[in-house]
């Protein structure tokens, strides 16, 4: 994959430049943590690429909360979407939208999804640190971007080092080749540095939680009555529903105004009671452990039958938002428990 | 790019045939010709209120109307009892896999109902009858809670009056007119009814009714791979992307909603 260097005054003109075609969203530092925000003229310079993912997953510009979907019966409904750049997700969110890709590309395809996702170039960003609820290493993952990307970033003295990932991502280096320079030896060591670095504080944050194949001991408990106690803490929330980058669940939902029917897919979450409520009130998960369990389930071993793939990235999000203080790695670790009993 | 799968298409009421007080036949002129194979669902759509699935009871090969015998349940359910003839409704579809015919060729196919069930039942008989000279014979179990209850009052008995085709209905109670069998559909599936080593035995009705056809099923000595149930959840998209009917590692909407008893004996707990 070819690398080159880019300075820091360069890559704000190449921000500025990439804005003036595109809407360009990226991750600033705000009240300690950091979130994605639309980048203006004036706001350049709170792009902030250290330290590690952002509070939110970036999957909302390309999966809407809230989407109109049908306009029936002779509406037209507006299939388009703007270009955007998005700069900065890390390895867990590059990772999240492949999941996406997956999703609403594969087998019958999701337009609105695709529309967006075309349009979308996606600029990844090495981590250079780890947060106390990362566990991306325990699901395959790493504190840098490996694929899914168009460009990647890693943060080293004086710019950036760019790594191409795509077509799309050698377009804008040759649009703007003379601001590309050759990755020199110190700049390659920096960020060589600071993957070790990551890796290494990424593996002391997950010490004594790593269990295997996280496919098998969800197979292996099942029929595991330990779910109940496991997730008692649980208030049905949904916050780590909403706040996971690959959780792509949606409802329809139709509303008729002013003669017109109209179709809005919404974000949906299948930890809420009603999720797989069906007329008559059957449900196939009456119970909130069952909904609980099912969400592991879907993640650790469905998903690989469905995708072949973990469909969780290990960006420890649903942990920091979980009004239960669960932790998903301290499951696994019980369920680990559980079949070397 | 595909075209948009969220986009109904409409189609006319042309008439509502009452069944029994909570279930209503609609019969349907879609605007465009609608292909669908017996056991596939299609999403109803009730204009500004929602969708709901069901699977269509009509000859498959009558393309030009379409028909849904449908209970009312729910919200979705509830407004479109209201609707009349000549008003309009949605149609997306039709998803998912439907009976594999094929495979019961040359066999006896035993076909167990309940209820509001027997609307894609019908289907699947009205399909089977065009190629009866392909079946060994065809044996209905058919059931509902009261006389009342069941569905196609007059056209019921004349299924089992067709070439190769034995029809026994149940309720569970009955009243003086009845001249019926009162029981569970379970009470009337015997050893003797089918071959089980030929056979293929269909269940559509309600969970609970599955759950124990199911069991009998496993007695008579039918095994796992000949069982075909119609696991109707959630389903909303349609495509496999909403997730909402999933049924273990399967998504119903797209893996089903036909399924055989080896594909989902594992899922604890599956109706």
């Amino acid at each position: 994959m070819s690398e080159y260097f880019i300075n820091t005054k360069d890559f704000n003109y190449l921000v500025s430049d990439l804005m003036d075609k595109s809407r360009v969203a990226a991750p600033a530092g705000e009240f300690g943590r950091k979130y994605w925000f639309d980048v203006d003229g004036d706001s350049l310079g709170r792009i902030d690429l250290t330290g590690y993912r952002t509070v939110e997953p970036c999957k909302a510009y390309l999966f809407k909360p809230t989407e109109l979907v049908a306009r029936y019966f002779d509406g037209d409904t507006h299939l388009s979407a703007g270009p955007l750049v998005l700069l900065g997700a890390r390895a867990c969110d590059l990772e999240g939208i492949n999941v996406l890709d997956r999703v609403f590309g594969e087998g019958d395809q999701d337009p609105f999804y695709l529309v967006s996702r075309e349009k979308t170039v996606l600029i990844g960003a090495d981590c250079t640190d780890c947060g106390a609820s990362c566990f991306c290493s325990l699901v395959g993952g790493g504190p840098y971007p490996t694929a899914c990307f168009d460009l990647s970033l890693a943060v080293v003295p004086n710019g950036y080092v760019v790594e191409v990932g795509s077509e799309k991502g050698k377009k804008i280096i040759d649009d703007h080749r003379n601001i590309f320079a050759r990755v020199l030896p110190p700049a390659a060591a920096a960020k060589k540095e600071n993957r070790e670095k990551v890796e290494a504080k990424l593996k002391r944050v997950n010490q004594g939680f790593s269990t295997g194949e996280l496919s098998l001991l969800h197979k292996l408990n099942l029929e595991n009555d330990i779910w109940r106690r496991l997730t008692k803490d649980c208030v049905e929330c949904s916050a780590c529903n909403f706040i996971c980058p690959t959780c792509s669940c949606f409802l329809l939902v139709d509303e008729a105004s002013s003669g017109l029917n109209r179709r809005h897919k919404l974000w949906d979450a299948c930890l809420k009671a009603g999720y797989a409520k069906v007329a008559g009130g059957g449900n196939s998960r009456p119970r909130l452990f069952q909904r609980l369990q099912n969400r592991y389930h879907c993640k650790f071993d469905y998903s690989f039958d469905r995708l072949s793939r973990y469909t969780c990235v290990g960006c420890g999000r649903c942990i920091d938002g979980c009004a239960g203080n669960i932790d998903m790695r301290e499951i696994f670790a019980a369920l680990d428990r559980e079949i070397k009993k | 790019m595909t075209s948009n799968p969220y986009q109904p298409i409409r189609a006319e009421i042309k008439e509502v045939i009452a069944e029994t007080p909570q279930i209503k036949t609609f019969v349907l002129a879609p605007e465009k010709e609608i292909g669908f194979l017996s056991g596939q669902f299609m999403q109803v759509t009730i204009p500004g209120v929602g969708e709901a699935p069901f699977t269509p009871s009509s000859d498959p090969k009558k393309n030009d109307m379409i028909e849904f015998t449908v209970m009312k349940a729910g919200q979705a359910t509830g407004r479109l009892h209201e609707l009349k003839s000549g008003e309009t409704v949605g149609l997306r579809g039709p998803f998912g896999h439907p009976y594999p015919l094929d495979k019961y060729h040359g066999k006896d196919v035993y076909i167990i109902g309940g209820g509001v069930g027997i609307a894609p039942l019908r289907a699947l008989l009205l399909a089977l009858f065009h190629e009866l000279e392909r079946l060994n014979k065809i044996e209905l179990r058919l059931g509902a809670r009261s006389p009342e209850d069941l569905p196609f009052k007059q056209e019921m008995p004349t299924w089992g009056k067709r070439e190769k085709t034995n029809l026994v209905v149940t309720v569970d109670r009955g009243d003086e007119k009845w001249p019926g069998k009162v029981g569970v559909v379970t009470e009337i599936m015997l050893p003797g009814d089918v071959n089980p080593e030929a056979a293929a035995a269909i269940v559509c009705g309600p969970p609970i009714m599955m759950k124990f056809a199911v069991k009998k099923l496993l007695d008579l000595g039918f095994s796992d791979k000949d069982i075909y149930l119609s696991m109707e959840k959630n389903m909303s998209c349609g495509i496999g992307k909403c997730f909402h009917c999933n049924l273990g590692k399967h998504l119903c909407c797209v893996d089903g909603p036909v399924f055989t008893w080896e594909q989902v004996k594992e899922i604890p707990d599956p109706w």
